[in-house]
């Protein structure tokens, strides 16, 4: 059974594109066959963090508006070999591919994938009713701020109207110190308002801004937290029951290492 | 004050009567008072009836163009007003049955089986229930009572047609705004947690809460 997955946020900048390529990489490392679909047209990222851009000959309004079938579209990764790509235009504006499309691009992509992973652009508008048209699981991405989790609470309804029952949450960017300390919202205060289940609870991690200008997903790296969680969470997206990982307290000697670094 | 305008629900708008003795000025006075309270009464594109004559021309000339700065009609005589176009009737003669029913409206329930969400509204003549939350952002606009099986943080209005009765329980009150008929209140600047059900409603004309045994 493949599974088409949609991962949206409402809010920009929560980590959409990077969790896509993550959850994309981590479920080919698995053996998986994956699509991985941008629909950001105009303003795509994911070839980026892919290290992909180079490789780009058609793209999805060249598919959706029937000018190539959408093998010849699809970018195959340099390193995992069942992970495609379908890169969107970046000339082009949201309007150039509404819902019927997709769904019935998906339609025919499933045959082919295991999974396929529509990475969904910022806003409620065109661009979002058009990703999520073909999902069957939504994925939403915030982070422990009010503004992002408003914006999340937001988009479970229009999913909720968009009748998309099955909604997951990844709370992404979690640091820890802070919310120790009470000046960051904890898993607590995140659920009771939106009530959803939570799939990942990833830290904030320098490694992800390393990983995102290499073009390598932080999944890659073994001693990254962040892509510790990443790596949970595909396990859990795979029926695996991981548990959370625990936050990480700076140990006395990491905090003594960066007193000095500062002197 | 209130009595210096009497509003009733007709067919086709609302028909206006004046308390005897009331001078012009009073009557727009109330009437401007009625129409920027916002309680959602007056819906656009309703017709008002004044009757003919009851005012000099200048003077229903003038509350003629009130109405308009509000979106709404006025005629002085009693009939359909066939200048509007047809959706405008639709929405005069809703206001008007509602009007009509709102009494036994009050008395009806809207049963809500989920989690309002913040963007997302719910509106109704009468009493509402809700099994679930109002999450912040969301709005509740009742003529009658709410009632909150959940934690409310958003936006509840009860008694929007200016029942004073009207109350809000929730088992987790913490509404940003609570208004209560013609009363508003904010929630205070500081975060409050509250772990006990409580009910707001009206007493010596201030909206108080007080804990309720659910």
């Amino acid at each position: 059974m493949s599974k088409i997955l949609v991962i949206t946020s409402g809010k920009g900048g929560v980590g959409k594109t990077t969790t896509t390529a993550n959850i994309g990489v981590g479920l080919a490392m698995r053996g998986n066959k994956v699509a991985l679909i941008d629909t950001d047209t105009g303003l795509r990222n994911l070839d980026l963090l892919l290290g992909l851009e180079n490789r780009i000959l058609y793209d999805l309004v060249d598919v959706t508006s029937g000018r190539v079938a959408y093998k010849k579209a699809l970018v195959r990764h340099k390193k995992y070999e069942n992970l495609y790509l379908l890169p969107t235009s970046q000339v082009k504006d949201k309007s150039a591919v509404n819902p019927e499309q997709l769904v019935t691009l998906c339609d025919e992509m499933k045959k082919e994938f295991d999974f396929i992973i529509i990475d969904c652009p910022a806003g409620i508008e065109q661009g979002f009713k058009t990703a999520i048209a073909a999902a069957d699981t939504a994925i939403v991405v915030t982070m422990p701020e009010i503004s992002a989790v408003r914006d999340a609470d937001k988009i479970i309804g229009e999913l909720g109207r968009a009748d998309k029952e099955n909604v997951k949450l990844i709370v992404n960017r979690i640091r820890p110190q802070m919310v120790e300390k009470g000046d960051m919202l904890d898993m607590g205060d995140i659920d009771e308002i939106l009530s959803v289940v939570c799939i990942g609870q990833v830290p904030d991690d320098e490694n992800v801004v390393v990983a995102t200008n290499r073009g390598e997903p932080v999944i890659t790296m073994s001693n990254s937290t962040a892509g510790q969680a990443y790596k949970n969470i595909v396990a859990r997206l795979c029926g695996e029951n991981v548990p959370f990982l625990k936050p990480q307290k700076e140990g006395f000697f990491a905090r003594l290492k960066k007193l000095f670094g500062l002197l | 004050m209130s009595d210096i305008v009497t509003i009733k629900g007709l067919k086709y708008g609302l028909q206006l009567t004046f308390a005897k003795g009331a001078s012009f000025d009073d009557v727009q006075a109330n009437l401007l008072d009625k129409l920027q309270s916002g309680n959602g009464f007056f819906m656009r594109g309703t017709t008002v009836f004044v009757p003919k004559g009851y005012f000099a021309e200048e003077q229903n000339e003038a509350l003629r163009r009130m109405f308009h700065r509000h979106g709404m009609l006025f005629s002085t005589e009693l009939k359909r007003p066939n200048l509007a176009p047809p959706s405008r009737d639709n929405s005069s003669k809703a206001s008007a049955q509602k009007f009509k029913e709102s009494v036994e409206e009050a008395q009806k329930m809207m049963v809500i089986n989920r989690t309002v969400r913040g963007g997302q509204e719910v509106k109704a003549n009468c009493s509402v229930l809700i099994c679930g939350n109002v999450n912040p952002g969301a709005q509740v606009i009742a003529g009658g009572s709410i009632d909150i099986r959940g934690t409310c943080r958003g936006f509840v209005h009860a008694g929007a047609f200016g029942d004073k009765t009207a109350c809000v329980v929730a088992d987790r009150l913490m509404p940003a705004q609570i208004r209560i008929a013609d009363l508003i209140a904010r929630a205070p600047d500081e975060d409050i947690k509250t772990n006990q059900a409580e009910r707001a409603m009206i007493k010596d004309n201030m909206i108080i809460f007080e804990p309720v045994a659910r």
